[in-house]
């Protein structure tokens, strides 16, 4: 036993113990991914190759089907197409307004005001009540829309310049615009802790150089908060996965407790709703990306 | 006689200069140095944020007024925002039909148990990311990621079943214990928190309670833990309203037996008027409206009243906490 070799082993011993204490401050973490994601993400994906019965015992009977399950929601079901459709719609239209509107009210709530904490207080009120059920009321009752948008015609507007099915859609965002607009509360946030990673060194460095507010607006504020733009983006798309208005929801629970369908065509529902979206979150993320100064250290 | 006129001369440019310069003054004053921080410009600001925060705050004012109307008043279409006498019978008619007293108890227990779990469980992940080194490091970060974009119609399926063979449907389990698992309602985004606020301590801190030999865990419950409080209310109050308003989860494995508040609302008129509410989306009916809206309002009435005692923390924290540097 020569002292060097003494040494290493203490060495290699150590390690291995700050490293099972760090595995033993992941283990609850750990536990919870395999046993309430990792394994449903599992069996969902081998649920929706088969065709899932029922037995009367309240146990399944497996039945490998392939692809037909994606088959039937693509080629033979009359609803579901045209709700992903409508709900990508929806989304393609609900990000921009979201992000700019949220960009706008931080950046107002950005400048040195007196009483602008109650202002940040009220734009950060629909994070604390908007329930799913309670937006559907408010949605059902017309208390929604802004009402000098009615007032002018923008619906009429609308209906004679696009075809009657894109009408009816944005007719329907415009009559929840203001619950729209709720969900940006925590989008307002980002944005204003990311002005707060710009140095205001740069601001005064370019005003001594006769920049215009104007100017800076685009030349700095703009690139420095690309990041959170994106970050919005992410977070933005993750909450309208359970918006109260999203259709998909409904049609998979449907589809899940209807006998002739069952859990199987649910899983495929839901697996071909989710590829689409892996398609938006990989265009986000890619934009993320090339924006250079990756950070993936976010809120 | 010549002096006289160059002082009178030179007094008159003084008189002009100071003229001028309380011309400029009140030009600062007005449109600031830049055009965007004078007194113009503010008042412009804040005129354009009341706008927008009316609007924001509209459906709030229609919820209370339309609660506090009267039949009459929801018939009459001359009143609108003001109703002609403040009618109560909406609220006690929706108190009763939410069954309020236990529906609270049973959405408090839904929202406090799990985000109290949460702050533990999250803070532990969190701590374990920013600042131990163990093998797959990123590979867990990126996991963690992950979760937080999946959603939830995905695994919505096998954890029915799940739950459904473990017995936990109908109660809160459903809830508390993923969350104890580190896989409750965004705990990925809790964990990211954490992980953020503590990558901003000073490491010094930890370093010094090394070398006087205190334990991992010591370190953690007894140093890191009580500085990071400022996170702790962030992430709890995030939670608990999360929890709150949750309603997706819940209406897929809650039924009966419990039943938090959101769920009771889609059921309100069932259990008013014993009949289900007609599938029509615009199909409204005046006679349940104000209640509807009294039981919206009495929803988010608890919620409200914790953001008003814990906003300063709210908005404020989440900037402390340096979530996003």
């Amino acid at each position: 036993m020569n002292p060097a070799r003494l040494r290493r082993q203490a060495k290699i011993r150590y390690r291995w113990r700050s490293r099972g204490q760090a595995y033993l401050f992941m283990l609850p973490w750990m536990i919870g991914f395999c046993v309430f994601m990792a394994f449903p993400i599992g069996w969902s994906l081998y649920l929706a190759f088969q065709k899932v019965n029922l037995t009367g015992s309240g146990s399944f009977a497996y039945r490998f089907v392939g692809l037909q399950n994606f088959k039937d929601a693509l080629l033979k079901d009359n609803e579901y197409p045209i709700q992903l459709l409508t709900f990508f719609q929806q989304m393609i239209l609900m990000l921009p307004i979201i992000i700019v509107f949220s960009l706008l009210v931080s950046l107002m709530l950005n400048q040195k005001f007196k009483g602008r904490f109650v202002y940040r207080a009220i734009f950060f009120l629909p994070v604390v009540f908007s329930t799913g059920q309670v937006l559907t009321e408010l949605f059902q009752q017309g208390a929604g829309n802004v009402p000098f948008l009615t007032q002018y015609g923008v619906d009429g507007y609308i209906k004679d310049n696009f075809s009657p099915s894109t009408a009816a859609m944005m007719t329907q965002l415009l009559g929840m615009m203001i619950l729209i607009l709720w969900s940006s509360g925590v989008q307002i946030l980002i944005f204003i802790a990311g002005f707060q990673t710009i140095p205001k060194a740069i601001y005064e460095a370019v005003r001594i150089d006769g920049a215009s507010p104007w100017a800076s607006f685009w030349k700095i504020t703009l690139p420095g908060i690309k990041p959170f733009i994106g970050l919005n983006l992410l977070y933005t798309m993750v909450d309208l996965f359970t918006f109260p208005f999203n259709p998909v929801m409904e049609q998979i629970r449907r589809n899940m407790f209807n006998v002739s369908t069952g859990y199987g065509y649910a899983s495929a529902l839901a697996w071909f709703y989710f590829l689409l979206i892996v398609v938006m979150i990989a265009l986000i993320l890619w934009f993320l990306n090339r924006t250079g100064r990756n950070k993936e250290e976010w809120a | 006689m010549k002096t006289a006129m160059i002082v009178k001369q030179y007094s008159q440019r003084a008189r002009l200069a100071l003229v001028n310069r309380k011309a400029q003054k009140v030009k600062l004053l007005l449109l600031g140095q830049h055009m965007n921080d004078g007194l113009v410009a503010k008042l412009i600001l804040i005129f354009l944020l009341s706008i927008v925060a009316y609007l924001y705050l509209q459906p709030l004012f229609y919820m209370i007024s339309t609660m506090l109307k009267s039949l009459a008043d929801l018939l009459d279409p001359t009143v609108q925002w003001i109703p002609r006498k403040v009618d109560w019978g909406n609220l006690d008619n929706a108190y009763a039909g939410l069954h309020y007293a236990s529906s609270l108890v049973h959405t408090l227990t839904l929202a406090v148990v799990p985000s109290l779990i949460s702050i533990l469980v999250c803070s532990l992940t969190g701590y374990a990311l920013a600042r131990l080194q163990f093998p797959g490091k990123t590979v867990f970060f990126a996991l963690i990621f992950m979760t937080f974009l999946i959603p939830p119609q995905i695994i919505i399926i096998p954890l029915y079943v799940i739950y459904s063979k473990l017995g936990w449907l109908d109660t809160p389990l459903v809830f508390i214990v993923p969350a104890l698992f580190g896989q409750g309602l965004k705990s990925a985004l809790f964990i990211l928190i954490f992980r953020q606020f503590f990558l901003s301590l000073p490491k010094a801190l930890e370093e010094a309670a090394m070398l006087d030999g205190a334990s991992l865990f010591r370190l953690f419950f007894r140093i890191i833990l009580p500085l990071s409080v400022p996170a702790c209310l962030v992430v709890f109050l995030f939670s608990f309203v999360w929890h709150w308003n949750e309603g997706y989860l819940s209406s897929m494995f809650l039924s009966h037996d419990f039943m938090p508040l959101s769920l009771r609302l889609s059921n309100l008129e069932t259990e008013i008027f014993g009949q289900a509410p007609t599938m029509e989306m615009l199909a409204v009916n005046p006679v349940t409206e104000g209640t509807k809206m009294a039981g919206a309002f009495l929803i988010v009435f608890p919620p409200l009243l914790v953001y008003m005692i814990a906003q300063r923390w709210f908005v404020e924290g989440v900037e402390r906490t340096g979530i996003v540097d």
